[in-house]
């Protein structure tokens, strides 16, 4: 351990660590900074975070600088904060000070550095500054405005370090030098939009988001991506029940920082048109009062011949449908399906957020002509919980001779063609659950916009289903149904309040 | 109701016969409004009565009127959609939609403007907050009328025509 004197305050940090890091720990907040990531590693180009150290003769980038035993540091006296002042001003001199149009704007490191160190009246004129590319397409999902880079080399450093791949670097020298791409190069990796989220400035800007929100008119619930089984923490930003975007949120156990480029689409989904907003009975649209009617005549007390769930659905739905089946045959649905490419950064082949979840309840998936059979040897109805089992065409010949099937879902997909009554579901931005991430780690999201339409949670309607086949013990609230699934799973949590890093059961890091 | 705290003697005050009647206290409010009917119809040009709508009142430069939008040389609105004075706005009055321009040297533009004119206060905020000077209250236009509830909210085409009569 190391003892020092930052701001005539002692603090005690372990050896080896960074002067950046003692300064945030003895300030209380971050040493203003553009080029410094914990996850990348030091460029030092900023100068920004320079703090003066007592026997250096010059100022000295925190960031660059290991701690020493006995050191006296000075982060707020008029000399740093004079260079600080100064730096950024030179930071600014060919900046385009265009926030009206650009979509950082409310979350800039810029503004913010400017607002808390810089407020120092403008030397330039508009007309002097240099001028450089304008909202330049680099890739899929990235526009670059060279104009507002303050050449900190984050993407740089995220392209070359983190995914390996280096389509960016920076070219020229001088005021004319510039972040860009080779010619011919296009910013196409999987991990490409990260960029976006680490650009202190507006320099790198998502070409989804671009222009369609302030930032500032967001509100953000907390969430997990559903796109495949890594389960990635993220944040939803919406507003006035529309979703804009997903952000990675820091989980050191899962994700860290980043989160990749199909994950952040998975929102897409959410507003697509072939969302499900009513209840139908054989192709008519019903309302609740209805299709509940028909339900209780369909079902009645002898319950279900099969049910199939899927592991697109959260922990609490399948232990629910579980529940629901009682001594019916249970299959958590298709075992192949949903599956890609995988990378060996944080995308998994397995493309559902919840297989981990079947499995910890002991659901046995099954595989085409598995589930076809099952479907053919059952008497009675047959209810599917989502995942659009009969995109396998076996499954759905199969579905296609039976008539009384009950499917909840959310999109108007092959099931949704097939079966008699169809109930619209809930999708993960539009209600809480928990999912079981691919190394067993439960996660818990939250709703953050409201439901399609006239669709419900699915527990709800697993909640009414049972009620329909005179079961006891219907769960009135979700708090209810995780009570009755921590005494299923036996885990040594409370599922109502899962710590915001997730829980692995049997073996926490930390 | 009570009478307690009434000070003694105040009601059973014995009336008269003139004021038990009311009628001369009738004839003499009647005689004021007389009075005054006479003194008007002699000397019209001292009544307070402004003749509205054939004779308006007089605002000054900085009065708020209906809103404006400022146009570019070629007619395109000089708003680059920035959404500062929808922020801004008290009344939650103004919708944006932006858009990519064509010119990488505007970026944005608005491809919708609206202001609901039955929520907008006229505290003029907008105008304040806006950083390209491109929304103006300006106009001096007071008289907003229209048939129904939709029409009081104007699009960018509206704003950016400026008309000056007051229909909508």
């Amino acid at each position: 351990m190391a003892k020092l004197t930052i701001d005539g305050k002692e603090i005690e940090v372990p050896d080896g660590s960074s002067l950046f890091d003692a300064c945030r720990d003895a300030r209380g907040e971050d040493l203003p900074h553009f080029c410094y990531h914990p996850d990348l590693s030091i460029a030092g180009v900023c100068r920004l975070c320079q703090v003066e150290v007592e026997g250096m003769p010059k100022l000295t980038i925190a960031c660059n600088t290991g701690v020493r035993d006995g050191m006296v540091v000075h982060t707020r006296n008029e000399r740093v904060t004079k260079a600080s002042t100064q730096i950024l001003e030179m930071h600014l001199i060919n900046h385009p000070v265009d926030c009206p149009i650009c979509d950082q704007a409310g979350e800039c490191g810029l503004q913010n550095q400017y607002m808390s160190h810089g407020l120092y009246d403008t030397k330039v004129e508009m007309d002097d500054k240099v001028h450089k590319g304008k909202a330049q397409v680099i890739g899929p999902h990235v526009i670059l405005d060279q104009e507002r880079c303050v050449l900190c080399t984050r993407c740089v450093r995220f392209c070359t370090e983190v995914t390996g791949t280096g389509e960016l670097g920076i070219f020229n020298r001088g005021d004319q030098a510039r972040i860009g791409t080779a010619p011919g190069v296009e910013l196409d990796n999987n991990y490409s939009m990260n960029t976006v989220d680490i650009c202190p400035v507006g320099a790198l800007t998502s070409r989804d988001f671009r222009f369609q929100k302030r930032v500032w008119m967001l509100k953000a619930a907390d969430s997990i991506c559903p796109g495949c089984a890594t389960g990635c923490n993220v944040r939803i930003d919406h507003e006035a029940g529309r979703i804009y975007r997903l952000k990675p949120r820091y989980n050191p156990e899962v994700n860290g920082r980043w989160m990749c480029d199909k994950g952040r689409m998975t929102y897409k989904a959410v507003h697509d048109e072939t969302r499900l907003g009513d209840p139908s009975v054989d192709g008519r649209t019903e309302t609740w009062a209805g299709v509940t009617g028909t339900l209780a005549n369909l079902v009645g007390a002898g319950g279900f011949g099969l049910v199939v769930g899927s592991p697109h659905q959260s922990l609490e739905e399948l232990h629910l449908l579980k529940a629901l089946a009682k001594d019916a045959p249970l299959s958590g649905g298709l075992a192949g399906s949903d599956h890609g490419d995988a990378d060996d950064l944080l995308l998994d082949a397995d493309r559902t957020p919840n297989r981990r979840g079947l499995e910890m309840l002991g659901v046995a998936q099954h595989d085409g002509p598995a589930l076809a059979d099952l479907i053919k040897r059952s008497s009675g109805p047959v209810l599917i919980l989502g995942g659009d089992p009969a995109a396998d065409p076996q499954v759905a010949a199969a579905l296609g001779e039976k008539d009384s099937v009950i499917y909840i879902g959310t999109h108007g997909d092959e099931t949704a063609g097939l079966a008699k009554v169809v109930i619209p579901g809930a999708m993960w931005a539009e209600k809480a659950g928990i999912f079981v991430n691919r190394n067993g780690r439960l996660q818990e999201f939250k709703q953050a916009v409201a439901r399609h339409g006239n669709a419900r949670e699915d527990w709800r309607i697993l909640a009414e289903l049972m009620t329909a086949c005179e079961r006891p013990d219907v769960p009135g609230s979700l708090k209810a149904v995780r009570s009755d699934l921590a005494g299923a799973v036996a885990v040594d949590v409370d599922l109502n309040k899962l710590p915001v890093r997730g829980f692995l059961p049997g073996g926490e890091a930390r | 109701m009570s009478f307690e705290g009434l000070p003694k003697g105040s009601c059973d005050k014995k009336r008269s016969f003139r004021d038990s009647i009311y009628l001369w206290e009738v004839l003499r409010g009647l005689g004021v409004t007389a009075k005054h009917l006479v003194w008007n119809i002699l000397h019209t040009d001292q009544m307070p009565t402004m003749q509205y709508p054939e004779e308006k009142r007089v605002y000054g430069d900085r009065f708020r009127g209906r809103h404006r939008l400022m146009q570019r040389q070629d007619g395109s609105p000089v708003c680059v959609a920035c959404q500062m004075c929808s922020t801004y706005c008290p009344a939650d009055c103004i919708t944006i939609v932006g858009a990519e321009h064509p010119d990488p040297k505007i970026e944005k533009y608005p491809i919708s403007f609206e202001i609901d004119l039955l929520r907008c206060v006229y505290c003029g905020l907008c105008e304040e907050a806006c950083p390209c000077d491109a929304i103006r209250l300006d106009t001096g236009i007071y008289e907003i009328a229209a048939d129904s509830r939709e029409k009081f909210i104007v699009d960018k085409e509206f704003l950016l025509d400026n008309h000056t009569d007051g229909t909508l």
